[in-house]
C-alpha cells in the first residue's frame, strides 16, 4: 500500500515537473494544465489552513464552547467577517468597507511598528556600530564602515526625487545629483549580488529537478 | 449625506484600530498590550475570512467560464476540481494529515521547484537581453557584479576556489559594497512604509473604499 502511494505521488510529481519544464520550449497546453492544477490545489489548501488555523480555533470554537466573555469577544470579528463576505457581491460590496478599513488600519499600524522597530532603528544602529572598532585591522574596518555608510546614504539620495522648479523643468540640486550618481552604482552592485543569489538558487532547483527526473525514471526500469 | 457617513465610519474604524495597535507597540502598558493582541487576533480572523472570499471568487470566475463554455474552460474545470478536492480533503482531514500532506508534496513542491528551475533559464535569457539592448555603465556594473559573485561562490572543476576572486573580491562585494546599497534600500523601503502607514492613520489615504 505504501509503495503504491509512493508511486502515485512520485508519478504525479514527475508529470507535473515535466509539464512545467516544458515551458522552456514555449507556452503550451501542458504547462497551462499544470499551472491550473497548482493554483487550484494552492487555493484549496489555503482555505483548509485558514479554517483549521484561524477560523475554528480563534472564532467558532470560542463561540460554541467558550465562556460568556469569550463568546462576546468573538461576536465583533464574526460581524466584521460577515460584512467582509459582502465583498463577494458587487451590489453589497460597500457593506464590506468597514471590515476592510479595520484590516487596513491594523495592517498600517503593524507595518509602522515593523518599519521603525524592525528596520530603521536596527539598520541605522548596525551602520553606526561598524565605526566602534578597536585593535588590529582598525584602519581596514573603518574604511569598510565608511564605504557601507556612503553606500547607505548615496542609495537613499538616489531615490530622493525632490526637485526645485527651474526654467527648463524641475531639477535636482547639483550636490544631490552627484550623490545620486554614486548611489546608482551601489544599487547596481546590490541588485547584482541579489541576482547572483537568486540565480544560484534557481540553478540548484534546476539541477534538483533534473536529478529527480533521472532518479524517478531509474526507479521505474 | 448618507454616503459621507459610511465613508466616515470606515475611516474612523481604520484610524481607531490602527492607533490602538500602535500604542500597544510603543507603550508596554499591560492593558494596551492586551488590547493590541486582541485586535491583531481579530485581524487574523478577518484575514482568514478574506482568504475564503478569495477562494469563493476564484471558484465563481472559473465556474462561470465553464458554465458559459468560454475559451480555456477545460483548464478552469481542472482548477475547480483540484480546488474542491483539496479543500474538502483539507477541511475533513486537517492540513497536516498524511493524505493531504502527500497531495501537497506531489503537487505544490514539484511545481514550485520546477518554476524556480524555469527561472534559471529565463534569468540567463534576461541577462543576455540586457547586455544586447541596454548596454550602459550601470548595466555592466550589475552584470559584472553578478558574474564575479557567482564565479567566486562556485569552485571550478579541477581548480577549486579561484584565488583573489573567492577570498577578496567576492567578500568585498557582498559584505561591504552590497551591504551599503542594501541598507540604503531597506531604510528607504521602511521610510516609504512609515509614510504610507501614517497617511492611512491620518485618514489621508483610504484604500478601503472611503471617499
Amino acid at each position: 500500500m505504501t509503495v503504491s502511494m509512493d508511486l502515485i505521488t512520485g508519478l504525479a510529481a514527475f508529470l507535473l515537473t515535466v509539464m512545467v519544464l516544458s515551458y522552456l520550449i514555449g507556452d503550451n497546453p501542458f504547462f497551462r494544465l499544470a499551472i491550473h492544477i497548482f493554483v487550484g490545489v494552492a487555493a484549496g489548501y489555503a482555505g483548509a489552513v485558514a479554517w483549521h488555523q484561524a477560523l475554528w480555533p480563534k472564532l467558532f470554537r470560542p463561540i460554541v464552547y467558550g465562556t460568556l466573555a469569550e463568546k462576546l469577544l468573538a461576536v465583533i470579528p464574526l460581524l466584521l467577517g460577515i460584512l467582509l463576505l459582502a465583498k463577494l457581491s458587487p451590489r453589497a460590496a460597500r457593506l464590506g468597507n468597514p471590515a476592510m478599513a479595520y484590516l487596513v488600519g491594523i495592517g498600517a499600524a503593524v507595518a509602522i511598528g515593523g518599519a521603525v522597530m524592525g528596520t530603521i532603528f536596527p539598520q541605522t544602529a548596525a551602520t553606526v556600530n561598524l565605526f566602534g572598532v578597536t585593535g588590529d585591522g582598525m584602519a581596514e574596518k573603518l574604511f569598510e564602515a565608511s564605504i557601507v555608510l556612503a553606500g547607505a546614504v548615496t542609495t537613499l539620495v538616489y531615490f530622493h526625487f525632490g526637485a526645485k522648479a527651474a526654467p527648463g523643468g524641475p531639477r535636482r540640486g547639483k550636490f544631490v545629483q552627484a550623490l545620486g550618481w554614486v548611489g546608482q552604482f551601489f544599487v547596481a552592485i546590490t541588485f547584482g549580488a541579489l541576482f547572483a543569489g537568486v540565480y544560484a538558487a534557481a540553478m540548484t532547483a534546476l539541477v534538483e529537478r533534473i536529478y529527480f527526473i533521472w532518479i524517478f525514471l531509474g526507479s521505474l526500469f | 449625506m448618507k454616503f459621507k457617513f459610511k465613508g466616515l465610519l470606515s475611516t474612523a474604524i481604520a484610524i481607531a484600530s490602527g492607533v490602538m495597535v500602535l500604542l500597544g507597540y510603543f507603550f508596554t502598558v499591560p492593558a494596551l498590550v492586551n488590547v493590541r493582541i486582541e485586535l491583531v487576533n481579530w485581524a487574523v480572523i478577518l484575514a482568514a475570512f478574506a482568504i475564503f472570499v478569495g477562494v469563493v471568487n476564484l471558484l465563481a470566475v472559473h465556474g462561470n467560464k465553464v458554465r458559459r463554455k468560454e475559451k480555456g474552460r477545460f483548464y478552469s474545470f481542472i482548477l475547480v476540481i483540484s480546488l474542491f478536492a483539496t479543500l474538502i480533503l483539507g477541511l475533513a482531514l486537517r492540513p497536516e494529515h498524511p493524505t493531504v500532506a502527500a497531495l501537497f508534496d506531489s503537487v505544490q513542491l514539484p511545481v514550485e521547484a520546477s518554476l524556480m528551475a524555469v527561472l534559471a533559464v529565463t534569468l540567463t535569457y534576461a541577462s543576455i537581453r540586457l547586455l544586447r539592448r541596454r548596454l550602459n555603465l550601470v548595466g555592466v556594473v550589475f552584470l559584472v557584479t553578478a558574474l564575479l559573485i557567482l564565479l567566486g561562490a562556485a569552485p571550478l572543476p579541477f581548480f577549486g576556489d579561484i584565488p583573489i576572486l573567492s577570498d577578496v573580491v567576492r567578500p568585498f562585494l557582498t559584505q561591504v559594497l552590497a551591504v551599503g546599497g542594501a541598507r540604503g534600500l531597506l531604510i528607504g523601503v521602511a521610510l516609504g512604509t512609515l509614510t504610507i502607514g501614517l497617511r492611512i492613520l491620518f485618514g489621508a489615504e483610504r484604500p478601503y473604499g472611503g471617499k
